[in-house]
C-alpha cells in the first residue's frame, strides 16, 4: 500500500510567495501557489498510521507551523506537479524510512481560481520549478 | 502561566483592582525569572562589572568593551549571551536557531555590526541511535548553523560536553560579538526629551508563535506537555534576518548623518510589550501602543498573543517623528521588507508619552493601562537562609577516564569537535585569522586596515576562558556569563547557584577582569526534579593590539623547548595569575613564543598532543621524567623559539617557584615513529590521532 | 566593477574589500539600485543565500532583474565572476556552462554528498584549463593553485551525462579541488562533485563560476602561521585570482 502524505505551512509561505512573483515575471499566467512537502511511503501500515507517525517524527512535522493532509490519490492534484531531486545520494531526513519518497508539490492557481491547464503548468515546470540538470518533475 | 499566588495578590494590591487578561499576560511575562532575575538578582551584585576597558557595563541588551582605535576612532567590542536551553530541548532545530537569531538582536541594538558567533552546548547521553538527546545532539546543531551561515557571522568559539545529566535538559549557550564606534553607541532606551516620540516595529509580521515563551524558560519541563510546549517556540528565519540587519545598518548610517538620537532594542521574552515597556521605562517615560497597528500574518489574534507573543525576527525604535518617514522609507522600500517576506515591514505602533503608565489599545479599547514602572520594576524572589556552598561547581566532564591519553583524546567529551563545528561558517566576512576549532581561542581582525584583533574563547572558568585567550596572545579584557542550574526554589540548587557565584566573583577580581554581560538561565531540570550538573558557562574576550603577534597550538620547529607554566596540583592558585599572564603576553610580544596551549582538564598530554595535531602530526613530543601524566596542570604548555632567551626573560620576570622548566623537548623523528612519550609509555601519534578525530563522526556524519 | 547584492546575500564586505585592495574599482549595487549595472565594466556575484535559497539555490535570483543587466553585459562579453552562491545563480542563469538557452540550466551546483550538510573547510582550487581559455583567469600562471575556503551546502557540480561530457569536452572546466602541492585526487574533493569541479566556465570564457571562496583566505592575517608576519594586512593566497581578475579589466 503506497500512502501519499502531504505537509503544508500554517504561516505565510514565503516560498510559494517568491515562485508567484517570479512566474509571473516570466510571463506564466498563475494567480496564487500552494506548496507542500509530499512524502510517499510504501507498506502495510494503515493511512493513519502512518499520518500519525510522520507527526511524531519531529524533523517532518513541527505542529506549531505544519498541517498533514493524507491524500487518497497517490498522483499529483489537477493544476500540481511534484518535483524531486534525480539520484538524491543523501539521507532525505533524519528518521525518515529509507523507503519514503520526497517531492515538493507545486499547485497553481489561475485567475478564476480554478488549477491551471496542463499547458501553464508545464511552462511553470520548464521555466522555473524544475531544473532538468539535477530534477524530474511528473504530473 | 508561572505567576505565584503571592504576585498574582501584588499585581491587584498594586492596581487596586484585578487584572486584565493582557495585563495578566505582560506580568507573567514581566515578572517570571527570565526578564526580571527574581531570584537572582541579589547574587548577581557581587560580579565586579567595572574596569578601565568598561564602555557599557551589564544592563542594557549587550555590554561593550574598549578594543582598539584605528583612523582617529575608537572602536568598542559588543558582547551579548542568551540560554535558549528549554525551546531547543522541544524544538531542537527552531529552538537553537532562534537562541542564534536572538543573540544577534542584543548585539545589532546597541548600534553595532554583528562580527561573530560562539555557541557552547551540553547534551545527555547519545550512545543510544534512537534517543531523544541524540536528536537533540543533531538538530541543535543544524539549527545554529542554518541561522549563523545564512545571516553571514562566523562562528569562532564554542564548545560540546555529553553527560547524562542533560539527557531531559539540553544547554545551549549563545554568544554574539559586535562592532561599534564608541562615539556612535544606540541604547536601549527613549532618549532624553522624547516624549511624544515614535514607537516604530520592524520585521517579522506577527503571529501566534512563541506566545507564553517567556515564561516557559522559567518553567520546568514536563514530559507530558511537550505538544503544548512546542507552541512556545519561535519559528526563525534568519533570510529575513540578513536583510533586517543591513537595513538597520543603513539605518546606522542615516542617524549618523543627521545627528539624531534614537533608542533601539530588539523584541525578545516579552514581546512587543516587553520590549516597549522597558525601552520607555529606561528613559523614565510611559507609551502608548495601539496593537491594531501590529502587522500580522494571522487574523484575529487576542490582544494577548499580540502584546506578549514572540514572534521572531522584530525590533523596535525610538525615533523623532522627522525621522520616521525617511526610516520606514529605508526598511519598506530600500529593503523591500514586504516583498521578501510576508507582512515584513516597519510600521509605527505607538508612541512615547510623559506620564509614566503603559497603556495599550485594541479595537478603540483600553487593554491594558498600568504604571510602568511597577511592570518593569524590580520584584525580588530571594530565597532567604542561605549558606552559599563554596565547593566549586561539579564539572560535567569526564577529566581522566581510565586507561590513558588514548581513551582520553578518543572519549566523546576530549575527542575533537570537528565533526561538529564544520557545519558553521567560520570565515565568512573574511576577517578570520584564527577560526573556530584551530586553537584555544577564535581570532578576528574586524576592523579592515587595522591591526588589532579580538579574540574570544569560553570555558566553565573564570581561570579556563582568560587562559585560553592568552594562549593566542590576547589581553583578557572582559568576560560574560552563562549561569545554567536547576530550580532556585529548591535550597541545594540555590546553594550550588550562590556557590558558583561567590567563585565567579572572587576569580574575576583576582584576575582584575570585568563581566560586562550575561544571563542566568534556571528551573533547568526535568519533571521527575532532576536538574542538570550545575554549568556556569563563561566567556572571555581579549583584546590583540596587532594580530600578527597572534599565537597558534601547531608545533613550529623540530627540537625547540616546550614549557609549562603554571602551577600543579588540586586547585588553581589565580593569587599569581596576572604575574603568568602578564609575563606570558610579554614574551609573546617579543616574539619568543612559536605555540601554545592551554592545558584543560584532559591533562598535559593531551593538551601537547593536540598541539601536534594541529602540526599534522610532523613532530613528536617527549615529556622528562618530572611530568607526571595524573598530576592536575593549571596554565599553559609553550613552545619556546630558544631555550636560553626565553629562560633569561622569564627569570626576571617570574619567581622561581612560580615556574618551573619541566624540560620538556620536543623532537622531530623524520623516520615517521612521532609519538607521544611519557613515564616510560610511548602513544603513536597517528593512532591518537585516529580516535580523536574520528570519535564524534557517526554523531554529526 | 559592481559587486551584487541580493536580498540574502552575505559576502559582500571581504568580496568588495580584496576587489579594491587589487586595484579595482568595486562598488556594491543594492537590489534597489539595479538600474545602474549597465555602466559597469564587470560584475562580481558574492556568496551568501540569495532568496533564501528559495526553490532551489540561485533559482529566484536568476530571475531577479538584476540578472537582466548581467546577462545583457555577459552577451557583450563584459566579464562575470560568481563565487559560492553567485556561482550558483550564473548556473542557474544558464549562463554557465551556457551549453543550453538563457535561463534554462544544463548543471547545477547541488547538495554535498554524502553528508547533505554545509560544509566549511580550507581547500586549494587549481586552474585546469588553459589560463588565456577563461578572461579572468588569463594573467595566472599554467595549473595555478589557489588557497580558499569551502563554505557551502549546495557545491557539488551535477547534470546528466551528456551534458558532463559537453563540460569536459568543450572545456568548460575551470578549476578542480587540488591538494596545496597541487595533486588532485578525490580526497581534495569536499562535497563529491562531479568531475572534481570547483568551477566553470562558458564558451566565450568571459563568465566564471567558482564554489569556494578565495576572498576569505586572501590576506596574510588569515593564515595565522604561514604569513609574513611584517605585512599582516597585505592581500595574499586567494588575492591572485583577484589580481588576474585586475589585469584583464586594465
Amino acid at each position: 500500500m503506497l500512502h501519499t502524505v502531504a505537509i503544508t505551512l500554517k504561516i505565510p509561505d514565503n516560498i510559494a510567495f517568491s515562485a508567484l512573483s517570479a512566474l509571473r515575471r516570466l510571463g506564466v499566467q498563475v494567480e496564487r501557489v500552494e506548496r507542500a512537502d509530499i512524502w510517499q511511503f510504501a507498506g502495510p501500515a494503515s493511512g493513519d498510521d502512518v499520518a500519525a507517525s510522520v507527526k511524531r517524527n519531529e524533523s517532518l512535522f513541527n505542529p506549531n507551523k505544519h498541517a498533514l493532509e493524507l491524500r487518497e490519490s497517490p498522483k499529483p492534484q489537477t493544476g500540481e506537479a511534484w518535483v524531486s531531486t534525480v539520484a538524491a545520494t543523501y539521507a532525505v531526513a533524519p528518521g525518515a524510512s529509507a523507503a519514503a519518497v520526497h517531492h515538493v508539490g507545486w499547485r497553481l492557481f489561475g485567475k478564476d481560481g480554478m488549477p491551471v491547464a496542463p499547458a501553464t503548468l508545464k511552462e511553470a515546470i520548464e521555466k522555473l520549478l524544475c531544473n532538468p540538470a539535477i530534477e524530474r518533475a511528473i504530473t | 502561566m508561572a505567576l505565584r499566588p503571592e504576585e498574582l495578590r501584588r499585581i491587584a494590591h498594586g492596581l487596586g483592582r484585578e487584572p486584565t487578561t493582557v495585563e495578566l499576560y505582560a506580568f507573567d511575562a514581566q515578572w517570571s525569572e527570565h526578564c526580571s532575575y527574581k531570584s537572582s538578582r541579589q547574587l548577581l551584585k557581587q560580579l565586579p562589572t567595572t574596569g578601565p576597558n568598561v564602555v557599557l557595563g551589564p544592563g542594557e541588551d549587550a555590554g561593550i568593551l574598549h578594543l582598539g582605535e584605528h583612523n582617529g576612532e575608537r572602536y568598542g567590542v559588543v558582547i551579548a549571551h542568551e540560554s535558549h536551553n528549554h525551546p531547543s530541548q522541544v524544538v531542537p532545530f527552531e529552538g537553537a536557531a532562534t537562541g542564534v537569531g536572538g543573540i544577534v538582536r542584543d548585539v545589532l541594538c546597541m548600534g553595532a555590526e554583528v562580527i561573530a558567533l560562539a555557541d557552547c552546548l551540553r547534551f545527555g547521553n547519545v550512545d543510544d541511535p534512537q534517543s531523544h538527546q541524540r536528536y537533540v545532539a543533531r538538530q541543535v546543531v543544524d539549527g545554529i548553523a542554518a541561522y549563523g551561515n545564512a545571516i553571514g557571522v562566523p562562528n569562532i568559539a564554542g564548545d560540546v560536553y555529553f553527560d547524562e545529566g542533560f539527557n531531559d535538559n539540553c544547554l545551549v549557550n549563545v554568544i554574539a560579538l559586535g562592532l561599534v564606534k564608541e562615539s556612535e553607541i544606540i541604547h536601549s532606551r527613549a532618549p532624553e526629551r522624547s516624549a511624544g516620540w515614535d514607537i516604530v516595529l520592524v520585521g517579522k509580521a506577527t503571529d501566534a508563535s512563541g506566545f507564553g515563551g517567556a515564561s516557559f524558560s522559567s518553567l520546568t519541563l514536563e514530559e507530558d506537555n511537550q505538544e503544548a510546549n512546542k507552541s512556545a517556540v519561535q519559528v526563525p528565519d534568519p533570510f529575513l534576518k540578513n536583510v533586517i540587519m543591513r537595513a538597520s545598518y543603513r539605518v546606522f548610517e542615516y542617524l549618523r548623518k543627521k545627528k539624531i538620537t534614537a533608542g533601539f532594542k530588539d523584541l525578545g521574552a516579552g514581546g512587543i510589550m516587553g520590549c516597549t515597556a522597558e525601552l520607555c521605562a529606561a528613559g523614565s517615560y510611559g507609551a502608548i501602543i495601539d496593537l491594531d497597528e501590529v502587522n500580522v500574518s494571522v487574523e484575529n489574534l487576542p490582544a494577548e498573543v499580540l502584546a506578549v507573543g514572540e514572534t521572531q525576527e522584530r525590533l523596535c525604535w525610538v525615533l523623532p517623528g522627522h525621522a520616521t518617514a525617511d526610516v520606514l522609507r529605508i526598511y519598506n522600500e530600500e529593503f523591500s521588507l514586504p516583498e521578501i517576506a510576508r507582512g515584513a515591514r516597519a510600521t509605527v505602533i505607538g508612541a512615547v508619552q510623559e506620564e509614566k503608565r503603559y497603556v495599550m489599545r485594541r479595537g478603540g479599547e483600553i487593554v491594558m493601562d498600568v504604571p510602568i514602572d511597577f511592570l518593569t520594576g524590580a520584584i525580588s524572589n530571594e530565597p532567604t537562609h542561605r549558606e552559599p556552598s563554596r565547593a566549586t561547581p561539579s564539572s560535567s566532564r569526564n577529566a581522566h577516564e581510565p586507561g590513558g591519553l588514548a581513551q582520553v583524546l578518543g572519549a566523546r567529551n576530549g575527542c575533537s569537535r570537528e565533526p561538529l563545528y564544520k557545519e558553521y561558517d567560520a570565515v565568512v566576512r573574511g576577517t578570520t585569522v584564527i577560526p573556530r576549532g584551530h586553537a584555544d581561542a577564535g581570532v578576528i581582525a574586524p576592523v579592515a586596515g587595522a591591526a588589532f584583533g579580538v579574540a574570544l574563547s569560553v570555558g566553565g572558568s573564570v581561570a579556563e576562558a582568560a587562559r585560553k585567550v592568552v594562549a593566542v596572545g590576547g589581553r583578557p579584557a572582559g568576560l560574560t556569563d552563562c549561569l545554567n542550574f536547576g530550580n532556585p526554589n529548591n535550597e541545594v540548587h540555590f546553594a550550588q547557584l550562590a556557590g558558583a557565584v561567590a567563585t565567579l566573583s572572587e576569580d574575576a577580581s583576582t584576575l582584575e577582569l570585568p563581566f560586562v554581560s550575561g544571563n542566568v538561565s534556571l528551573y533547568n531540570e526535568s519533571s521527575s526534579g532532576t536538574a542538570i550538573p550545575s554549568s556556569p558557562i563563561i566567556g572571555c574576550i581579549g583584546v590583540l593590539d596587532n594580530v600578527s603577534k597572534v599565537v597558534s597550538p601547531a608545533l613550529k620547529h623540530p627540537n625547540s623547548p616546550l614549557y609549562f607554566i603554571g602551577t600543579r596540583g588540586a586547585g588553581p592558585a589565580l593569587k599569581t595569575e596576572n604575574q603568568r599572564i602578564a609575563a606570558l603576553l610579554d614574551a609573546i610580544d617579543g616574539g619568543l613564543i612559536l605555540s601554545a596551549r592551554a592545558i584543560g582538564s584532559d591533562g598535559i598530554l593531551a593538551a601537547a598532543a593536540e598541539m601536534a595535531f594541529a602540526a599534522r602530526n610532523d613532530f613528536g613530543v617527549e615529556f622528562n621524567d618530572e611530568v607526571m601524566p595524573e598530576t592536575r596542570y593549571h596554565g599553559w604548555l609553550i613552545e619556546a623559539a630558544e631555550a636560553a632567551t626565553f629562560e633569561d626573560f622569564a627569570s626576571r620576570r617570574l619567581s622561581r617557584e612560580d615556574w618551573r622548566r619541566t624540560g620538556v623537548t620536543t623532537v622531530a623523528d623524520i623516520g615517521g615513529e612521532v609519538d607521544i612519550v611519557s613515564a616510560g609509555r610511548s602513544w603513536d601519534l597517528d593512532e591518537l590521532h585516529g580516535a580523536w578525530s574520528t570519535r564524534l563522526a557517526e554523531l554529526y556524519a | 566593477m559592481a559587486v551584487l547584492i541580493f536580498p540574502g546575500t552575505n559576502s559582500e564586505a571581504e568580496t568588495v574589500r580584496i576587489c579594491r585592495d587589487v586595484g579595482l574599482d568595486a562598488e556594491s549595487v543594492h537590489w534597489s539600485q539595479g538600474a545602474s549595472l549597465p555602466r559597469y565594466d564587470a560584475y562580481v556575484l558574492p556568496g551568501g543565500f540569495a532568496y533564501e535559497d528559495r526553490i532551489r539555490a540561485g533559482a529566484i535570483s536568476a530571475h531577479d532583474p538584476m540578472m537582466d543587466y548581467v546577462i545583457e553585459a555577459a552577451e557583450k562579453n563584459k566579464l562575470v565572476l560568481g563565487i559560492c552562491n553567485g556561482a550558483q545563480i550564473l548556473l542557474e542563469a544558464g549562463l554557465v556552462p551556457g551549453t543550453g538557452a538563457v535561463r534554462r540550466p544544463t548543471a547545477a551546483f547541488t547538495r554535498n554528498a554524502p553528508s547533505g550538510k554545509f560544509i566549511c573547510k580550507h581547500v586549494h582550487i587549481k586552474l585546469c584549463a588553459d589560463p588565456a581559455r577563461c578572461a579572468i583567469t588569463a594573467a595566472l600562471p599554467d595549473a595555478a593553485v589557489i588557497p580558499a575556503w569551502a563554505a557551502h551546502g549546495e557545491g557539488r557540480l551535477a547534470a546528466t551525462p551528456e551534458h558532463l561530457d559537453e563540460i569536459t569536452s568543450g572545456g568548460y572546466l575551470a578549476f578542480v579541488y587540488a591538494h596545496s602541492d597541487g595533486t588532485v585526487d578525490d580526497a581534495a574533493v569536499p562535497n563529491g562533485s562531479a568531475l572534481r569541479c570547483a568551477g566553470l566556465t562558458n564558451k566565450k570564457g568571459n563568465v566564471l563560476a567558482i564554489m569556494p571562496h578565495p576572498e576569505r583566505d586572501a590576506w596574510n592575517f588569515n593564515h595565522p602561521d604561514i604569513a609574513d608576519r611584517k605585512a599582516i594586512l597585505a592581500p595574499s593566497g586567494g588575492a591572485t585570482l583577484f589580481r588576474a581578475f585586475a589585469k584583464a579589466l586594465a
